[in-house]
């Protein structure tokens, strides 16, 4: 009985938290300010990213800095199709996002064997060649890049110039998706067996999971994932190049968001976006003008601070708090 | 022990929060105020020329805004304009990115509600954020973005000052024409060397197109990731090809290094010819001493000017205020001042803030402008300034001499190259 | 012919910077299971420190390298004692992440403190000179860059392998806990690691200046590079992270020669990953 109640209140939460979320930006007052709806979304996207990475990362412990390289596919997905064939992003994203499946599927097979940082090294070494090669690939726009013009906003061709609220549900529904295969897995066996493995591939083995296809499917559904977010992002910039997408700062973006949250946990990658990205857009727009990089000395400082001192990121601070609070309540019995 | 760090965390969290509750209290109210954003990347690769710019942005509004009688510019003798209008710059930083620069123009409209914005230096940046200005009906002004593409889009709201890459190209390849029936240079042969961005390639795709045009061959095309630890395979694909005549793209530090790497393996083409880049900067020329002589490049301004553009001085001294003593104007840089003075001019002349108003003046009449070679400034629709020159310059003794048109030039150029054995 | 040899030359030499480079970051890496990020910032500040001397007090990078290799020695043991020392022992990813912050943090105070200029040094002893063997050219920065590197990387490998010192950290590194009842203060060994792995990117930085400018962001390609020599050496191995730094360094000249430039970085990741998918712990793993 009290597990059922757990799981209601989790339950609760989620909902919760979406149905907040929906109404947001028809609360009158501050929230509609063009900026602040910006920082909005660019949090649930990055929680997105971060989401999708964390499947992979967080929940079956294969470090990896390649996932750029999935973002990417996915926003050149939606960019050829909206700049090279004139048409609406929806088929090149779909299409870009299961090219990102399949590539990840590709290029993991034989670098799954490889362990621990050999793995990360290769992850990355893995986004510096595809950089590369796309810088100089001129079908897809090469260093010069894919810029759109100016098509009917709306759904269809997934672009609103005046007002952001459409992006926003664009962003909402993304999160809805991302997050909701995240916790799916999470109740599922899925994700029973990613944890098996995460804690030690051998002992999984033993236990009857075939790692490799976890993994393996793991990394499909990450990618696939993060192919999305990077359609939303083509679709959200006006503009596609390599080294927007493509490059290791956006990879860093996916891991250091999950782990200033919490690595392996749901909402982790959801507060880690809300932490980082309002810093980093608010320090930006105070402190950028001035050109001293105040803005990311600040921003370096912080990442120092918050895993130094408290390593399982955000969400570790939130357990501290909550087995703080039982503790006062125990002792006040 | 864990209870003090559960503490730092929270205090963290706390100071976010305030972060943000001090900016949704800033606002800016004052009746004759016109506020311009300016956006140029401020950090990153690019930081050097994006603080460069704003300088020149400052320096451009300090003679707008205040009497400054002594100055030989538009706007300079009066206070303010349009009848004590004062212009108030809102800066903003774009890393170099095109996302960041695109969600920064949105702000800069939107939050600081600036009238117009100034930038954006890399042209993969301007793309995007003068995309926003056109959307929302803003002028953006452009002075130094190079890529000819800008201007291409039609655009209503958008001007830019500088000359671009491919106007370069035709005069480099005039140059060598000329050379080649004055000096019997000889030369048949180009090669290219750039860096693999929007800015490289694009000057590097006009370069090609120009020289083949012209009956040039194009022998070598070399292409590298800009931020290199070594251009020694370039240099030595270049000097395999050995071209007569090489047109560059290479940017502050990659520049330096191109220019060393040449004389370690004892190699120059019988010209050098750079688009506006590291050669035009006066003090990575001082730090490469000797060895930046004889190089050649297209440039809008230089100190050796001031026979050419007296007006220039009066204000670069305000500008050296502004950044450090012993930086002068660059080409780049003054075009900025030069995008604020014309802006200015405009709404001043428009006598509106309806910037529909503004843009159709801007297109209507043609500008004094002192700061800019030649003196005036038109636009085509899309907004080019089809005044805009420059001239062909030669590093000669440490000083840009002006070889070329030849009824503007001061000294002969040196062609061939003085070899490295012989400096 | 001569071209051919021109261009393994200029490979080799550029593979022995990558080595140095790569020998600091092989040491930390080895031995604490540390990934440090912030590497090519080491690097950015010994640059920026040799630059500084010989400009206003014109002392020849020659000099300035032993004061480059002393000061990012002591950045290095301070950045151990402030922030690696708080993440051994709790997630792998830690110590990643905080010196990614430091990166930043070190890349933008030097924005903020020195400008973005790229500054770079004139009249020094080697910057320059050059000299003809036989039709090759040898540029002299590079050559002394080369032989300082092999001495440097000699002396290190000595260190680890010959000393009472060095067996203690070779000990450190198979178990720490063992060697802490072996009466080891690994506390101390740490410091000294992570001041050595300083020390070997402080030289090297010390010299660059002749030849390249410093600016904030001269670090970055640098300490990319060095991550894959050292992983492609096998973690830890010091002659490994020399064989994969030549190899990186040789495969860097001629790609970028007889293919084109811009393939220059495709072949030297593709080579790690061909090596890796080979040998999964590296050239010299165990």
């Amino acid at each position: 009985m009290k597990a059922r109640g757990k799981t209601e209140g989790k339950d609760l939460l989620w909902f919760g938290l979406l149905g907040v979320l929906a109404v947001m930006p028809l609360i009158p007052g501050p929230l509609q300010g063009s900026f602040t709806q910006h920082v909005m979304i660019q949090i649930l996207l990055y929680a997105c990213m971060a989401q999708a990475w964390n499947i992979l990362g967080g929940y079956c412990g294969q470090v990896s800095f390649g996932h750029s390289v999935f973002f990417g596919i996915g926003a050149y997905g939606a960019g050829m199709a909206v700049v090279k064939y004139g048409m609406i992003p929806w088929p090149g994203a779909i299409a870009g996002a299961l090219i990102a499946a399949a590539v990840a599927v590709a290029i993991s097979y034989p670098c799954f064997k490889l362990k621990g940082h050999y793995f990360a090294i290769a992850t990355f070494a893995i986004v510096e060649i595809c950089n590369r090669l796309f810088m100089v690939w001129y079908w897809v726009g090469g260093a010069l890049g894919l810029d759109y013009s100016f098509s009917e906003p709306g759904w269809t061709h997934f672009v609103w110039y005046e007002s952001k609220r459409g992006y926003f549900y664009g962003a909402l529904l993304l999160f809805i998706l991302v997050f909701g295969v995240v916790r799916w897995i999470e109740k599922n066996r899925l994700g029973f067996y990613l944890r098996a493995v995460r804690e030690g591939q051998e002992t999984a083995e033993s236990l009857g999971v075939n790692s490799t296809k976890v993994k393996l499917m793991a990394m499909a559904v990450s990618a696939f994932m993060a192919a999305l977010c990077g359609a939303f992002f083509a679709q959200y910039n006006y503009r596609v190049d390599p080294p927007m997408v493509m490059s290791l700062d956006m990879s860093m973006k996916f891991v250091l968001i999950t782990i200033l949250g919490g690595l392996g946990t749901f909402y982790g990658p959801l507060l880690g976006a809300a932490l980082l990205i309002p810093l980093q857009e608010y320090s930006r727009a105070l402190l950028g003008g001035m050109g001293g990089g105040v803005d990311l000395i600040i921003f370096g400082l912080l990442i120092i601070v918050v895993v130094v001192y408290q390593p399982k990121g955000i969400m570790g601070i939130i357990d501290g708090i909550a087995s703080k609070m039982k503790r006062s309540e125990e002792g006040g019995k | 022990m864990k209870r003090r760090f559960f503490g730092k965390g929270l205090l963290l969290v706390l100071v976010s929060l305030l972060m943000v509750g001090v900016l949704a209290g800033t606002s800016l109210a004052d009746e004759k105020v016109i506020k311009i954003g300016t956006l140029f990347p401020l950090t990153g690769s690019c930081a050097l020329a994006g603080q460069r710019c704003r300088a020149a942005v400052d320096t451009a509004v300090e003679v707008v805004n205040n009497a400054h009688p002594e100055l030989q510019v538009p706007l300079a003798a009066q206070e303010g304009i349009m009848g004590g209008y004062k212009i108030v710059l809102i800066h903003a930083d774009h890393q170099g990115k095109p996302d960041v620069a695109k969600s920064e123009a949105e702000r800069l409209f939107d939050q600081e509600k600036v009238w117009a914005v100034i930038g954006s230096y890399n042209s993969a940046a301007t793309k995007p954020a003068s995309f926003v200005a056109e959307l929302k009906k803003q002028i953006f002004m452009c002075g130094c973005s190079s890529s000819g593409a800008l201007t291409e889009r039609n655009f209503k709201y958008f001007f830019r000052m500088a000359p671009t890459d491919k106007t370069e190209s035709l005069e480099f390849v005039e140059f060598i024409e000329w050379i080649n029936e004055t000096k019997n240079a000889d030369i048949k042969t180009v090669g290219l060397i750039y860096e693999n961005t929007e800015f490289g390639k694009h000057a590097a795709e006009e370069g090609r197109k120009a020289a083949e045009a012209a009956g040039f061959k194009v022998v070598a095309d070399v292409a590298y990731n800009p931020g290199a630890t070594n251009l020694n395979s370039e240099v030595q694909t270049l000097k395999a090809a050995d071209p007569g005549a090489v047109f560059g793209a290479c940017l502050g530090g990659d520049y330096t290094l191109w220019v060393r790497t040449m004389k370690q393996m004892d190699w120059l083409p019988k010209v050098s010819l750079n688009y506006c880049t590291g050669y035009q900067d006066p003090i990575i020329a001082g730090q490469l001493g000797e060895d930046a002589n004889y190089f050649m490049g297209g440039t809008g301004y230089a100190p050796e000017f001031a026979g050419l553009m007296p007006a220039v001085a009066a204000v670069e001294e305000i500008y050296k205020s502004k950044t450090d003593p012993s930086v002068p104007f660059d080409s780049d840089s003054i075009q900025e001042a030069v995008a604020l003075f014309i802006l200015a001019q405009a709404i001043d002349k428009a006598g509106s803030l309806d910037p529909t108003v503004v843009a159709e003046t801007l297109y209507a009449n043609e500008w004094e402008s002192p700061l800019s070679m030649g003196g005036k400034v038109a636009f085509a629709p899309g907004g080019q300034n089809i005044k805009a020159m420059s001239m062909l310059t030669q590093l000669q003794g440490g000083e840009y001499k002006r070889v070329y048109p030849a009824d503007l030039a001061d000294t002969e150029p040196v062609v061939p190259m003085v070899p490295w054995s012989k400096r | 012919m001569g071209l051919f040899f021109q261009v393994a030359l200029d490979g080799l030499f550029n593979g022995l910077l990558y080595a140095v480079v790569a020998a600091g970051l092989s040491l930390i890496w080895g031995v604490m299971d540390v990934i440090n990020f912030a590497h090519g910032e080491f690097l950015m500040i010994a640059m920026y420190l040799s630059y500084w001397l010989g400009f206003i007090w014109k002392i020849d990078p020659l000099v300035s390298s032993l004061a480059g290799g002393l000061f990012v020695f002591l950045v290095g043991a301070l950045t151990y004692k402030l922030i690696i020392s708080h993440t051994i022992g709790k997630s792998a990813m830690s110590a990643l992440l905080a010196t990614f912050g430091l990166s930043m943090l070190l890349k933008n105070i030097c924005l903020n403190r020195f400008s973005p200029n790229f500054r770079l040094l004139q009249e020094t002893a080697l910057g320059g000179k050059t000299f003809n063997v036989g039709g090759i050219i040898v540029p002299l920065p590079q050559l002394v860059i080369g032989i300082v590197a092999l001495a440097l990387l000699y002396v290190v490998y000595h260190l680890v392998k010959k000393t009472r010192l060095g067996w203690a950290i070779q000990a450190t590194a198979m178990d720490k806990e063992a060697a802490e009842l072996m009466g080891i203060d690994t506390e101390k060994i740490y410091l000294l690691v992570f001041g050595l792995g300083g020390a070997c990117v402080g030289i090297a930085g010390g010299l660059l200046p002749s030849y390249l400018a410093v600016h904030p962001e001269v670090g970055g390609l640098f300490s990319l590079i060095a991550f894959v020599c050292v992983a492609m050496g096998g973690f830890g191995s010091i002659p490994g992270a020399l064989l994969a730094s030549l190899l990186i360094g040789l495969v860097e000249a001629f790609a970028g020669f007889y293919i084109a430039p811009v393939f220059k970085y495709v072949a030297v990741f593709g080579l790690y990953l061909v090596v890796v998918m080979v040998r999964p712990r590296g050239l010299f793993g165990w």
